[in-house]
Parts: structure tokens; C-alpha cells; sequence
């Protein structure tokens, strides 16, 4: 029974999930319009708004102008996207110059060779995708924080909206840019936006450290991508991607019938040059998108003001590595023709950091640090699924995790809002009893069911989808991969709940006050969030809402288009419906939904049972494991989030810290003091033999001159002379 | 006459001040550093290098379209050559900006024997630019030279508690080294007159032996591989002290700390590019053979430089001091991207000079306007000054962010395309050039961005965020009544060079263009170089003959 209702609800998820889509079997060429100039306002907008910001910072404008200029160059952006898409014919991707930036050429030996990186945008269905829930969330956002900053009018107002221009401005650059260069460019950008904006309270010395991890982390993947940049030049001869794929193109075949050692491209055979691109951009996405081992600076990034932690630090610029891997697909997908080992290593990555993200969010106590550790899980999720060769499933996640999230981080945004900065799980409960909280409390249940990939919400689809394929696809481990991810999705269930069930369950309000709270504490009234908060989180539920109602299907199957029509799909054979390997004896994607679903449902009660029901069981159980000496680390480990930080303090920073300082004895002590001053010495002690009347470093440095110059005059004269010269 | 200018209004300006009452010096100053910047701007836009490419006698010229000649001593045939291409016109209009800007700089920071300082500081203006409009070898060493004396003068009258060591030691290590280029030059000189058959153009057929063009390319052509690596060692002792290269660099810190502002800028900004400079204008063109033999080895120091003063960087408590080590990593990429000897890392390695001349200047005139108001510029003992002086913090990370390389400032394109070049020197897309730099040199030297952005964030951190510490007695010291943050004057100060910054780094493009065929001619004797070493040729076989203005190697089949 169970299986014929399964065959049959398969058969309409194949059809109206873009079952049938055919993949073009090659990238198409770009065409080069030179009509669609305008598109340089999704760029312009922001950049203005940025300028003005800045000028109303430096006019010292009190009002909420800097806000609303922001939210309207915004708004503008995504309408310039939405027309923009509707211009353009998805299976023709498009460049569209706007000025040059680096380019030069030169013609050594009748070979030319140029170094092109220009302001132009390369459009196809992937740019269009990113774009317009990077645009959309971003103006929803600006809106929700032109009421949730109001306090800093006058103070640092302006240049927070600032900081969101830049930082659209700079997410617009690597999305859209045609280059891996310009892409760099966003790449850092929003780096700075994000060191700026995590610095926003520049006095609290939290802050300052926060952002500079942040872009020191940053950095380190920075490095990655620039050298994967310099291997593209090196094997390809061009930074853009419409060339890189059309010399991509040319390979495949060679690549998959096995010959791809010998084939030479110019007069450059490819090999290990061409395998490390890959690793290297791979790199690059570790770094920025917060994976193993480069992640713990996201939970510290939540010092930053919560809408920016909505915007950047979960919907959309921590998203910037997975859509660097799905741009740069082919040279993925090259190397695994080529008998490369990348993508596996992406699966793997993506895989262990969900499981690793997800033990810590379990034992964090600070609604915002929970969330951002569920970021980091979830991002390895969408890497998982650029490992199993999902692309399509990867971005899906990404779509449906840029809403709830950003959902999730501006409730609990509105909460610490309203509760003077407090964030702590233990001391609130019962909050949606609070006058005022209604809409939050409900839009935050919506998140965390989609979060939680409770059945039939669009995270649960876009999860499965995931972790179907990990079953489906056969490489090194991926099964094993496919149950870590399943154990996650428990666990996601489990830790997301507890927040919910802590802070808005319970039988009566209590609340302690934040730090921000000045006064007798037992005089706080909570602060209920206005119509521009609530408005924005109704918004984002209706969204979310509405992605069940019009069915999974109508979302995945326009999803599902969008990538087809990208160089995240072009070329490869994508398993979209090919016949599937079985699990559990039936359909990977089908069964998957049981399997996963079960998983999430008994994480959600054991949430249930522990933080609403019987909360006294949840500090017996902590207290049974703490009496325990075998078990006692546990619980403080996931706490001190496994000692991830002190470890690389120990292993990377202290080290450097202290060879920097020995190199600062060195130069003191031996560059400086025995050998410049050992040199500097020598005419002394001769001055000493030859004028021992007179001593000092000066003339004996004079004497040095003089006796230098002598020699080498005379030596030059001699060899003048001795070459017979004159 | 045209490029004379740019020695004769700042020395013009200089005997003006002598002449006139001191408190008028510093608007004296002021106009004359406007005279040069504006003369360097109309001169820039008088000729249009930087659309156009003439071609000059047959070769993609390294173009010198205005020459100024004065024969000065008849005896050897040494004339006073004038004349810019475009790798010298920019830095010559780096110079220039930061001829006024010094000047704004110092108005209240300088108030004992101010006439002498300006005057200093004109002539310092004019050697350095008489540095990068010299065409023959006589005027570029004499003003490398002079330019010691008024950088000594400036640390040693004007400087801190150190100043007499500071500048007896900036001036001696200069100089030695200074003195050895100049063996090596004159060198070279002999022998090229040797070869013409004489000194003077009379007797040898029209040639100008001190003639730079010339020297070099006679050199690259008739030098044993044995006297190039010579001639090799003899200049790089003398520019790698400038530049400088590790671990030739210890004059640098004290120097820069111990100098007052306007001498740290011009010491940052200008002095340093006289050397890198010269390894463009003579070592990579002269000696091609040397040079693919030894770039690994400089390319080595380079390397070191970068990662070892990066760290040493991060070891600093005074601000000064730490940035004045920052520039000598960041020279470090400006060498590598020169010895990587391909049109990239030469693209990058010039503009590099462009880009930390403008960086660390504005962060040495950041520095010095703080330290006018609270006289204290150590980590430990001031921080948090965001809250108090936003708009000065505000130019701050600016300048920072310049110096970190962050893309759409200028600081990116350069250092980009310096250990781009690098990386890919040994790559199969190099074509003929020598690839003897490669990927390890770029991804080790590429960790000095992720240190780059350690010190200099860590230098920010303490200075601008956090907690406001500042030192009880600042306040009791007369400020000359400077406001708590920046006044008109100093915000003028900081906007050119941050829109350079801007400029440059969103639109890079007429540079690049315009260096296109510069890097390209430098580059010129390299594909031949690589031939001669791996066919052990024998050196060319031919004749150099007058072709219009420069003289090119005609083979004798």
C-alpha cells in the first residue's frame, strides 16, 4: 500500500519537479548585447547609497534619511534584477561590459597574451537566481533595520546602512562580475563590509576582536582564491569565465574518455596545474562560507548588530562559497573526468562540518550563537551537495535556508531587542505570553519547522534532495556521508527546538533583563517590536508559507530550471531522472523523506520532552553526566565548542605571535646591532689604530668612505686600464 | 625646458623662502608645492602618453619625447639630459602630489627654524624629481646623492629623541651603497666608451656615452656574462639599500620613526622609490643574463622580507616604527614583481610604486596629525580614538585598507599583479620569458597579504577601537589650538590622495595602458637572454648604430 501511494506520488514529483529537463550537452558561448547597459544599475544603486550614507555621516544627519535611502537603492537593485531576468533567454548567457578595470596584453614571440579582468557582468540563469533573493532579502532587511537601529540615530546609523550599500554593492560584484577577479573583488568586499559592519560597536572590545578574526579567517581563504585565480591564467590564459569554459568545453571529452593527460591546449599540456584549481577555490569557499577548518569566526561574527548577522552571516554572503563552487563548476567537473579527487573532498568537508556544527549548537546558550553554528551546519549541507553532484539540490538549500534563516535571526533579533540585549536560553521562558510577541513568536515556529526540516516544509525538500543524492551518487564514502547527514538532520530538529520551546515556552513569562538594561531589573518591561519588524518577519512567513502551499514543486521545479540554465549544470550528465540506485528498497528521494523525516520528528521530541515538558529531566540529565568522569567532558566540550579556538591558538597564533617577536629580537640584536653595527665598528677600530688620538663612530665612518671610494676608483682604473680602454 | 621645470620651480621656490621672512615660509612652501603638483599635472595632460603609443625608430619606444640637453662638461662628453617616459611621468606626478601635501602637513607641526625646513624640503622635492627625469647616468647620481642631504638635515634638525643616529645612519648606509653603484655605473661607461672609440661625441661618432638608453643598451649586448654579474652586485648594493631589501633595511625604521611627519612621508613615499626605480631604470634592463641567473636569490631576500618584517611588524608598539617596517614588506612585493621578469609582475612591480608610495605616505601624514594632538604614538599608551576623532579614523582604515590590498584601492592592482606574475613566471603562458621565479615564490610571498592584514588590523584595533586610552598629559600640551579632530587644512590634506586611491583602484586602466609598452621594452632583452644562457652563445655579434635617437645592435649578418 505504502509503496504503491509512494510509486505514485513519485511519478508526479518526477513530472513536476523539471523531470525531463534536458541539460545543453555544452556551455553557450556568451553573447555580448550591447543594449542591456542598465544592468549597471544593480551595482550603481548601492554604490550611490553608499556615497550618501557616507555624506550623511559626515553631515551629521540625525534622521532616518540614510535608511530609507538605503532601502529604496535596494528596492531599485531588485527591480533592475527582476527586469533584467525577464529580458533575458535562459539558455544564452549574456556579458555585458560596463568599463575596463585591468587590462593589458602584450605579443612576445608572435604568442599573445593578455591579462583581462573588466567591469562586466556575466548574466545567466545562476547570476539572475543568486541575485534576486541577494536583492530581495536585502531590501526586507535594510526595512526591518531602519526600525531595529532606530537607538543610533545621530550616531552610528548612517554608517550602518552604509556598510549594507557597501556590502550589496560588493555581493553584486561577485555574483554578477564575468571574472574571477572582479569576483575577488566582491570576495574582499564583503570581507570589509563584514569587518565593518561585526565592528559596528567599535568600543566593545568583543566587537573590534570579532571582525578582525573575521577578516583575518577571511584572508586565509582569500589566499586560496587568489592562487586558483593565478592557476586559471596559468592553464587557460583568461580570468573569464566565458573563456575558462569555452576551453573547459573543448577538454571534457578528452577528459572523460581518460586522454586527458596527453591533451595539450595551446602549447600548455594540463595537469597538475589544472587538478589544483579546484582544491585551491575550494579553499577560497572554506574560508569564506564558514566550513571546517576555517569557521569559527561566523559564531563570533554575531557581534555584529542582528540584522547584519540576518543578511550577511546567514542569507546571503556566507552563501558566496557555494555559489563560487557552483560558478566554477566545470573546472570541477573537469577534474573528476580527469580522475580528480575535488569533489570528493568538498562532500567530505560539507558533510563533517554539518556533523560538527550541529554537535556544538547543541549546547550553546545564546539564541544568536545557536543559530549561527546551525548556519555553519547548514552550509555544509549545501556543500554535501555540491560534492554528490547536486548542484541543483545545493542552490535549492540555499534558497530555502537564505529565507528561514534570515526569518530566524530577526526574530530572535526582535527578541533581543526587546529584551535589552538579552539573548541567554536560560533566562527567558513563556515569552510568547508577552504583549506584543505574537507575530514573532509564530514566524520564529515557522522558522524552526523549516529549519528543523519538519515534513513537507520547503527545508525538509530541499535537505532530502541533498541527502538522496548522496545515496544515489557512488564515490569514496558517500553513503556513510548520506547517514551523517541524516543523523544531523536530527540533531538540527533537536537544537533548533530547544531554542524555540526555551524561550517561548513555559507556563508563565520570566524574563531577566540584558545587559543593555539600565535600572532596577525588577522594573523591566519587554519592548514588543513595531509594524516595520513585524511587517518584514510576515512577510519572509508568507514566503516561507507560501513555498508549501504552491507545493514543493512549483519552488523546486523553477529552481531546478534556473540551475539547468547555468554553468552550474551545462555539460554535465546530471542525474535530474535517470533510474536510481535503491534505498531501503525503493526510491532514494522518496524513501529519503521517511527516513529523514522520522530522524527530525524524534530529534524534536527528545527537544520536546527535555525543554518544554520536563525541564527538571534535562538538569538531572546534566548533572548525571557531569557526576560521571567518563562522561563529564563531553558536556563542556561541545560548550567550549571542542576547543576549536584555543587549539588554534595554540597550534597557529601563538606561534606566529611568538616568532614575530623573536624576529623583532633578531632584527634589534643581530641584523641591527652585530652586523650593521659590527660593519660600522671596523672603521672605528682602524680609526683607533691609525688615529688614536681621535676616536667616534663618525670618523670612522668617514674613513671608510674615503677608503672605499679609493679602492673602487682604483680598481675601476685598473681594469680600465688593463682592458687596454681610452 | 619643458621637464627642466620640474627641478627649476622647486628650487626657485626654496630661494624664495631664503628670501623672505619666516613666517611666510609655509605659504611660500604651499604655493611652490601647488607651482609643481599643477606643473605636473599640465604637463601630463600637455602630452598624451596615455592614449597614444608612437612608435620611435623602428622600436616600440620607451618613449622620451621631451629631451633637454646641456653639454656640461665638454671634456667627457657629459650632457644634462632631461626627459620622462611613462613609468618616470608617474612617479614624477607621485612626487608632485605630495609636494603641497608635505607642506599642508607640516603648517603647525613645525615651529623652530621654519624657513630652513621648507627650504629642505623644496630641495628634497626638486633631487628626487631630478631622480626621475634624468636621462643621463651624471644627473641621475647626482641627484640620487643630493637627495641624502636635505632627508639628513630634516631627521637630524627636525626629528625625535633619536634623530642624531637616525640620520647619520640613514645618510652613511645610503651613501655607501651609493658610492658602490657608482663604481659599477662608471664602470659600464668606460667600457662603452671604449668600445665607441672615445668620450666625446666628436670622436665617436655622435654618441653620448652617459646616455642611460644607450649604456644600457650597449651593455645587455657586449657584457661578459662574468661582468654582468658584477655590475649586477655593484648596483643592487646600492638600490637594494633604498628599496630596501632585507636584510639591507635597518637604516629604514629608525629613520622613518625618528623623522618628523613630512620627512617619513617623503621618505615613504618618494626616497624608497629611487631605488626600486633604478632597478627598473638599470639593473633589469642592463644585465639580463646576471639577472636570470641571480632573481632567485633576490627573489629569495624578497620573500624573506616580506614574511620576516611583516612579523616584526606585528612585534611593534609605536605606530611609526610599524608602519615604517610595513614598507619594507611591501617593497618586498614591489622587487618580486619586478624580477619575475614577465610583463605582469613588471606591470604590478611598477605600479607598486605608485600605490605604497600613496598608502604609506597617507598613513605616515595620518600618524603625524595624531600625533600633533596627543604627542604619543605608542600602542600601549593611546587607543580608542574612533569616538573622539571619527573623521580622522574614517581616513584611517581608509588608508589601511589601502595598504592591505583590499581590490577597488589602489593597492590591490598592483599587488595582484605583482605575485600573479610571480606565480605564473614558470607557467607554459609565460612564452619566452625567463621563468625563474614560480608558484612557491608567489603562494610565500602571498602569505604576507594574510600577515598584511594581521598587523595592520591589529595596529587599527588598539588605535581606533576599543576602550579610549589616552595618556592624562596630553591635553596640557599646547595643540596650537587644533580642534579634537581634523580641521579643513588636514582633511584637504587626506581627500587628494584618498581619490588617487580611489582612482587607481577603479580604474586602473590609462596606467596600464600606458605602461604596456614600458614593461614591454624592459622586458626586451630577456627572451635572448634565456637563449644565450641555455645555448651558451657566445655574446652578440654585431655593431650598435645611431637609429634616430637610440642605438640598436645590428648583427653583422
Amino acid at each position: 500500500m505504502l509503496s504503491a501511494i509512494g510509486t505514485n506520488l513519485n511519478a508526479v514529483l518526477a513530472t513536476a519537479a523539471g523531470g525531463g529537463q534536458t541539460i545543453p550537452e555544452s556551455i553557450a558561448p556568451a553573447t555580448r548585447p550591447e543594449d542591456l547597459g542598465w544592468a549597471g544599475l544593480i551595482l550603481l544603486l548601492p554604490a550611490i547609497s553608499a556615497v550618501l550614507c557616507g555624506l550623511y555621516a559626515a553631515l551629521r544627519i540625525r534622521n532616518r534619511l540614510p535608511g530609507w535611502t538605503t532601502v529604496l537603492a535596494l528596492a531599485g537593485s531588485f527591480v533592475t534584477v527582476c527586469l533584467l531576468w525577464s529580458q533575458h533567454d535562459p539558455s544564452q548567457p549574456v556579458v555585458i561590459h560596463l568599463f575596463d578595470w585591468i587590462d593589458f596584453s602584450w605579443a612576445e614571440g608572435g604568442t599573445f597574451e593578455s591579462v583581462r579582468a573588466n567591469f562586466a557582468l556575466y548574466v545567466d540563469d545562476l547570476t539572475i537566481f543568486w541575485m534576486l533573493f541577494v536583492t530581495g532579502l536585502g531590501t526586507l532587511i535594510a526595512l526591518y533595520a531602519t526600525e531595529y537601529m532606530d537607538e543610533d540615530r545621530g550616531k552610528g546609523y548612517a554608517r550602518f546602512f552604509g556598510g549594507v550599500s557597501l556590502f550589496l554593492l560588493a555581493m553584486s560584484c561577485l555574483v554578477m562580475g564575468d571574472n574571477l577577479v572582479l569576483l575577488y573583488l566582491g570576495w574582499e568586499g564583503v570581507g570589509l563590509a563584514s569587518y565593518l559592519l561585526i565592528g559596528y560597536y567599535y568600543t566593545k572590545p568583543a566587537a573590534v576582536d570579532a571582525a578582525k578574526k573575521a577578516f583575518i579567517m577571511n584572508r586565509i581563504g582569500d589566499l586560496g582564491l587568489a592562487i586558483a585565480i593565478w592557476l586559471t591564467w596559468w592553464n587557460f590564459g583568461t580570468l573569464e569565465y566565458d573563456g575558462i569554459f569555452q576551453a573547459i568545453d573543448l577538454y571534457l571529452p578528452a577528459a572523460a574518455d581518460g586522454s586527458l593527460a596527453t591533451t595539450t591546449m595551446g602549447a600548455a599540456p594540463i595537469g597538475w596545474s589544472a587538478h589544483l584549481i579546484p582544491w585551491f577555490l575550494f579553499v577560497g569557499a572554506i574560508g569564506k562560507s564558514a566550513q571546517l577548518p576555517l569557521f569559527t569566526w561566523l559564531p563570533d561574527a554575531m557581534e555584529g548588530p542582528t540584522p547584519v548577522s540576518a543578511l550577511i552571516h546567514a542569507a546571503t554572503m556566507v552563501t558566496a562559497g557555494v555559489y563560487l563552487v557552483a560558478r566554477m563548476y566545470p573546472v570541477f567537473w573537469l577534474d573528476k573526468m580527469a580522475g580528480g579527487g575535488a569533489l570528493v573532498a568538498v562532500a567530505w568537508v560539507g558533510g563533517l562540518t554539518a556533523l560538527v556544527a550541529a554537535t556544538i549548537a547543541m549546547k550553546q546558550y545564546d539564541m544568536k550563537r545557536v543559530l549561527a553554528y546551525s548556519t555553519i551546519s547548514q552550509l555544509g549541507y549545501m556543500f554535501l551537495g555540491l560534492g554528490v553532484i547536486t548542484s541543483f539540490g545545493a542552490a535549492f538549500h540555499v534558497f530555502t535556508h537564505a529565507f528561514f534563516k534570515a526569518m530566524l535571526f530577526l526574530c530572535s533579533g526582535a527578541v533581543m531587542h526587546g529584551l535589552a540585549g538579552q539573548l541567554d536560553l536560560r533566562k527567558i521562558s513563556g515569552l510568547r505570553k508577552e504583549k506584543g510577541f505574537g507575530v514573532v513568536t509564530w514566524t520564529m515556529l515557522i522558522g524552526s519547522l523549516f529549519l528543523a526540516g519538519f515534513p513537507f516544509t520547503a527545508g525538509f525538500f530541499s535537505k532530502d534532495e541533498i541527502l538522496a543524492q548522496a545515496f544515489v551518487q557512488t564515490g569514496p564514502g558517500y553513503t556513510a556521508l548520506g547517514w551523517i547527514g541524516i543523523i544531523t538532520a536530527g540533531m538540527t530538529a533537536y537544537y533548533t527546538f530547544r531554542v524555540w520551546f526555551r524561550v517561548f515556552g513555559g507556563s508563565e513569562v520570566r524574563i531577566e533583563p540584558g545587559p543593555e538594561h539600565e535600572g532596577d531589573p525588577g522594573h523591566f518591561h519587554a519592548h514588543a517590536p513595531g509594524w516595520r519588524i513585524n511587517l518584514v518577519l510576515l512577510l519572509l512567513a508568507a514566503g516561507c508559507l507560501l513555498s508549501i502551499s504552491s507545493g514543493y514543486f512549483g519552488v523546486g521545479k523553477w529552481i531546478k530550471g534556473m540551475v539547468a540554465h547555468s554553468s552550474a549544470a551545462w555539460g554535465m550528465p546530471i542525474h535530474w531522472d535517470d533510474t536510481m540506485p535503491a534505498f531501503f528498497g525503493g526510491d532514494p528521494h522518496f524513501t529519503m523523506y521517511f527516513v529523514s523525516g522520522t530522524f527530525g520528528l524524534v530529534g524534536l521530541a527528545i527537544a520536546f520532552y527535555f525543554h518544554l515538558w520536563n525541564r527538571k529531566a534535562a538538569t538531572s540529565l546534566e548533572q548525571a553526566l557531569d557526576r560521571n568522569p567518563l562522561t563529564r567532558w563531553l558536556p563542556r566540550a561541545l560548550e567550549r565548542k571542542w576547543y576549536v579556538d584555543e587549539i588554534y591558538n595554540a597550534l597557529f597564533r601563538l606561534p606566529t605571535w611568538l616568532l614575530a617577536r623573536v624576529c623583532a629580537l633578531f632584527d634589534r640584536f643581530i641584523i641591527d646591532g652585530a652586523l650593521v653595527g659590527g660593519f660600522a665598528r671596523i672603521p672605528l677600530v682602524l680609526g683607533r689604530i691609525f688615529q688614536p688620538l681621535q676616536s667616534g663612530v663618525l670618523q670612522g665612518y668617514a674613513a671608510t668612505m674615503a677608503g672605499g671610494v679609493t679602492l673602487i676608483l682604483a680598481w675601476v682604473v685598473w681594469i680600465w686600464l688593463g682592458k687596454g680602454g681610452g | 625646458m619643458l621637464t627642466a621645470c620640474f627641478l627649476i620651480i622647486p628650487l626657485v621656490t626654496a630661494f624664495i623662502i631664503g628670501i623672505s621672512p619666516a613666517r611666510a615660509a609655509r605659504w611660500i612652501g604651499l604655493l611652490g608645492g601647488l607651482a609643481t603638483m599643477g606643473w605636473g599635472v599640465v604637463f601630463a595632460v600637455l602630452y598624451p602618453y596615455w592614449t597614444e603609443i608612437p612608435v620611435e625608430g623602428g622600436e616600440l619606444a620607451q618613449y622620451w619625447p621631451t629631451k633637454d640637453a646641456w653639454n656640461i662638461v665638454p671634456l667627457f662628453g657629459i650632457d644634462l639630459e632631461l626627459g620622462v617616459n611613462s613609468v618616470s611621468l608617474l612617479l614624477v606626478l607621485l612626487t608632485c602630489l605630495f609636494a603641497p601635501l608635505t607642506v599642508t602637513a607640516s603648517f603647525t607641526a613645525i615651529t623652530e627654524r621654519v624657513k630652513e625646513f621648507y627650504i629642505w624640503l623644496m630641495i628634497l622635492t626638486a633631487s628626487v624629481l631630478g631622480v626621475f627625469i634624468a636621462r643621463d647616468v651624471i644627473t641621475f647620481y647626482t641627484c640620487f646623492e643630493v637627495s641624502l642631504i636635505p632627508g639628513f638635515f630634516l631627521v637630524a634638525i627636525y626629528g625625535g629623541p633619536d634623530r642624531r643616529e637616525a640620520s647619520f645612519k640613514f645618510f652613511l648606509y645610503t651613501f655607501v651603497g651609493s658610492i658602490v653603484m657608482l663604481a659599477g655605473l662608471v664602470y659600464v661607461v668606460m667600457r662603452f666608451a671604449a668600445y665607441e672609440g672615445g668620450w666625446l661625441p666628436e670622436t665617436n661618432g655622435g654618441v653620448n656615452v652617459w646616455d642611460i638608453d644607450a649604456l644600457v643598451t650597449f651593455a645587455r649586448n657586449f657584457l661578459s656574462p662574468g661582468e654582468q654579474a658584477w655590475i649586477l652586485l655593484a648596483l643592487m648594493i646600492g638600490f637594494a639599500v633604498k628599496v630596501p631589501l632585507w636584510p639591507l633595511h635597518t637604516w629604514l625604521p629608525l629613520a622613518h620613526n625618528q623623522a618628523p611627519t613630512a620627512g617619513s612621508v617623503n621618505f615613504a613615499a618618494v626616497i624608497l622609490k629611487l631605488g626600486a626605480y633604478g632597478v627598473y631604470r638599470f639593473v633589469i634592463p642592463m644585465v639580463p643574463e646576471a639577472v636570470v641567473e641571480w632573481a632567485p636569490f633576490i627573489g629569495i631576500l624578497a620573500v624573506i622580507g616580506i614574511i620576516y618584517t611583516a612579523l616584526v611588524c606585528w612585534a611593534q608598539t609605536d605606530i611609526k616604527k610599524l608602519i615604517a617596517y610595513s614598507s619594507i614588506s611591501h617593497m618586498g612585493f614591489c622587487m618580486i614583481g619586478l624580477f619575475a621578469l614577465n610583463p605582469i609582475g613588471a606591470q604590478g612591480g611598477i605600479l607598486y610604486m605608485l600605490t605604497h608610495g600613496l598608502s604609506s605616505g597617507a598613513l605616515f601624514i595620518c600618524i603625524g596629525l595624531m600625533y600633533e594632538r596627543h604627542h604619543v604614538k605608542d600602542l600601549d599608551r593611546i587607543g580608542g580614538l574612533a569616538r573622539r576623532m571619527p573623521v580622522w579614523s574614517f581616513f584611517m582604515v581608509f588608508f589601511t585598507f589601502v595598504a592591505v590590498g583590499l581590490p577597488g584601492l589602489a593597492g590591490f592592482v598592483s599587488e595582484f599583479l605583482c605575485l600573479m606574475g610571480t606565480f605564473v613566471a614558470a607557467s607554459p603562458t609565460n612564452g619566452g620569458y625567463p621563468g625563474v621565479l614560480g608558484p612557491w615564490y608567489g603562494i610565500i610571498a602571498g602569505s604576507g597579504l594574510i600577515l598584511g592584514a594581521i598587523y595592520m588590523l591589529y595596529m587599527v584595533g588598539r588605535l581606533l577601537f576599543g576602550p579610549e586610552r589616552i595618556p592624562d598629559h596630553a591635553d596640557d600640551h599646547d595643540s596650537h589650538a587644533l580642534p579634537t579632530d581634523l580641521n579643513f587644512r588636514e582633511i584637504a590634506t587626506l581627500v587628494p590622495i584618498a581619490l588617487v586611491c580611489l582612482f587607481i583602484g577603479l580604474y586602473p586602466t590609462p596606467v596600464l595602458k600606458a605602461l604596456e609598452p614600458a614593461s614591454e621594452h624592459l622586458l626586451a632583452g630577456y627572451p635572448a637572454a634565456v637563449e644565450a644562457i641555455t645555448a651558451e652563445a657566445p655574446a652578440a655579434d654585431g655593431t650598435l648604430e645611431q637609429d634616430g635617437r637610440s642605438l640598436t645592435l645590428v648583427t653583422k649578418d
